[in-house]
């Protein structure tokens, strides 16, 4: 999912019915002047859009017939997105917006899986708009909407307007428990800056070297078992490339329903290079990137975003890939 | 057919580009279909095309953003386009709408015997000679591809799960019975003779079933998925994209269960992307990613002649006249060559 120059790129816009998602589209199709912009929306679209290029789509989620029990993949998207490949004139982008308790994991899935789509397309963003007043109530109900904070690269917290002060710390203290990459960025009707929310390339691989996850030091004490979590391990000491890909291979082959997702700089023994990995569910982007900058420590970094994280001994996995 | 081994895609210009026409349109080649002697080809911009020999070729404008897919229904042409319209086209160019979706695509298209058929999203209708209202076959899941048999009786509906087989019977009701195989369906093609169902998957394997025993196998192994596949010399070879040669499955006997299918390789080392059954012979058009083409004698590859060299976009259509008489070859980079097959001297 590297990036070249004629891929287009793929803005995905999720979040839950009444959140803003379709005020925010109609401002980025009305303050985007002389760019050509697809729209694939679902047949549950709250109001009108006012753009040329509108495709009706039904979500519809697709098994791989390869024996990988969570991978799944959106077949709507991959038929629309290559047939707009076909288009005369070139895209400078292509928004979805997906219906309000759409799991985001087969659209990620559809650009690693699909050869078409993945030749032609990147997905560059998924950016979630939750509503400041009604997240933490969402959060609690419905499943579909922690996966949607889980998969963001942006949050984009809505309706500030109509919380406290207080009340505002507590949702972005949830959503940074879920998600610790995902940008927060507070507005009113969706007033943020485009430059915010697209041309991210969020989900290419240097970009993983760019971004410091927001931890929290908080214990994990008081969640449910099927609340979604983040856990993160550091390691100064040269991680053995055989054992991790050992460890990792498996932990993703047995829990890679639970794990949403993943990323990682590591620093192998013997290697001058940084490794560099991204995955959703069991899919991984994985590949060197360069040498470790002169000057600068070198040390292994892995982020897992994911249901019962704390049965999977991940610790004690991570602790074991350490070079002898 | 004979080798022509002076011809190589880096050399000079193959004798067919020499003796034909070349148009650089720019605009993708979405589909071509032959319609008599005429050749008509549809592109990404919303424009069909009408080639017929010692005539010129005009734009029709015929969808607003692409032609996704192509049919003929006697002398007609028929489209569907991104603009959610069913139309069809007079080789004079007369357009004629029969449905509209709106704002979603018609995706498939085809006809039998003057009823006409698309699909959009997971129904399909259907209109009569003579009725203006279509009958609909509704789905569970958006449609991957449509096809008649060759006596118009069975309609074979691929999907997500399988194929859905309509039969009409003889007081011309429809009915349904499921072949179902895990995973999405996409293009489906009957055998002409009628035996067997293929469709291509979106994992990179062919699914066949035989009719008579509801008899089903995969056909895997490739390296790209298969968007190109037809039976050749009537029902004997199914000939397929998605690998660096042609892979051509035997359909005769028993079918292929258990058989060796004929790969046929080709200079460069590129993905076939299209195949295209020359008429009347046991032999196929190859074309690939790099837009290269070549006419292949299945049982003999060393009969192998190149027709078009590369272009650096990949075959997306390749057509030939009913009389045989011309060919013609389009691509992603909007590249059509239009030739005469045979040497004016030996016609």
């Amino acid at each position: 999912m590297e990036e070249t120059n004629k891929q287009v790129p793929v803005t995905v816009l999720t979040g839950f019915l009444g959140a803003g998602k379709t005020t925010l589209l109609n401002r980025i199709l009305t303050e985007q002047h002389g760019k050509k912009y697809a729209v694939i929306v679902n047949e549950f679209g709250e109001q009108g859009i006012d753009n040329d290029l509108v495709v009706d789509a039904d979500e519809e989620v697709f098994e791989m017939n390869n024996g990988c029990i969570c991978c799944t993949v959106r077949g709507d998207l991959i038929r629309i997105l290559s047939g707009l490949m076909k288009r005369a004139d070139k895209l400078d982008a292509i928004i979805v917006e997906t219906t309000g308790l759409a799991d985001p994991a087969p659209v990620a899935q559809t650009f690693f899986v699909d050869q078409d789509v993945a030749d032609r397309t990147k997905l560059d963003a998924i950016v979630t708009v939750a509503d400041a007043v009604h997240l933490s109530t969402q959060l609690t109900d419905h499943h579909e909407a922690e996966e949607q904070i889980a998969f963001a690269d942006v949050v984009l917290l809505n309706k500030i307007d109509l919380v406290d002060e207080s009340g505002l710390e507590v949702v972005k203290e949830r959503i940074k428990k879920i998600n610790p990459f995902a940008k927060i960025i507070n507005t009113t009707k969706c007033g943020v800056s485009l430059n915010e929310i697209l041309n991210l390339d969020a989900f290419s691989l240097k970009r993983v070297l760019d971004v410091e996850p927001d931890f929290l030091t908080s214990d994990h004490d008081h969640e449910h078992d099927d609340d979604v979590t983040s856990l993160s391990f550091v390691s100064d000491t040269p991680l053995d490339m055989e054992k991790f890909q050992d460890w990792f291979s498996k932990l993703l082959q047995t829990k890679g329903q639970d794990i949403l997702r993943t990323k990682g700089i590591l620093d192998f023994t013997g290697e001058s290079d940084r490794y560099v990995f991204q995955g959703v569910h069991m899919l991984m982007d994985a590949s060197p990137m360069g040498k470790w900058p002169e000057g600068k420590e070198r040390s292994s970094r892995l982020v897992f975003i994911g249901r019962n994280l704390e049965s999977m001994n991940l610790k004690e996995g991570f602790e074991n890939c350490k070079s002898a | 057919m004979k080798a022509d081994t002076s011809q190589f895609p880096e050399l000079d210009k193959t004798k067919f580009e020499q003796r034909g026409t070349e148009f650089k349109l720019g605009i993708p080649v979405t589909n071509a279909v032959t319609v008599g002697n005429s050749i008509a080809v549809g592109f990404g911009d919303g424009t069909v095309r009408i080639f017929t020999s010692g005539k010129s070729s005009e734009p029709i404008k015929a969808h607003k953003g692409i032609v996704l897919c192509m049919s003929k229904d006697g002398d007609n042409i028929l489209t569907g386009g991104d603009d959610g319209r069913f139309l069809k086209i007079s080789l004079d160019g007369k357009i004629s709408e029969i449905g509209n979706f709106g704002t979603r695509w018609v995706d498939h298209v085809t006809a039998n015997n003057g009823s006409l058929v698309c699909s959009s999203g997971n129904i399909v209708y259907l209109w009569s000679p003579n009725h203006k209202e279509p009958k609909l076959f509704e789905h569970n899941s958006t449609i991957g591809g449509i096809a008649f048999d060759a006596k118009g009786r069975r309609l074979a509906v691929s999907r997500y799960g399988g194929v859905t087989l309509w039969k009409k019977d003889y007081s011309n009701k429809w009915n349904s019975s499921e072949l179902n195989w895990k995973g999405s369906h996409n293009k489906v093609i009957f055998s002409p003779d009628g035996k067997y169902l293929v469709t291509s998957m979106q994992e990179n394997q062919l699914h066949f079933w035989r009719l008579k025993d509801k008899i089903d196998s995969a056909m895997s192994g490739y390296g790209a998925k298969i968007k190109s596949f037809a039976f050749v010399d009537d029902s004997k070879y199914l000939a397929t994209s998605g690998a660096k040669e042609a892979v051509c499955w035997p359909f005769d006997g028993d079918g292929p269960v258990g058989r060796e299918p004929i790969c046929l390789p080709y200079v460069g080392n590129k993905l076939v992307t299209f195949v295209e059954p020359f008429p009347n012979e046991n032999a196929i058009l190859t074309g690939l990613s790099d837009g290269s083409v070549f006419l292949s004698e299945i049982e003999k590859a060393s009969n192998t002649i190149i027709i078009r060299s590369f272009t650096e976009f990949e075959v997306s259509a390749i057509a030939v006249t009913k009389d045989c008489s011309h060919l013609l070859i389009g691509d992603m980079g909007g590249n059509i060559l239009w030739t005469s097959i045979w040497d004016e001297e030996k016609k």
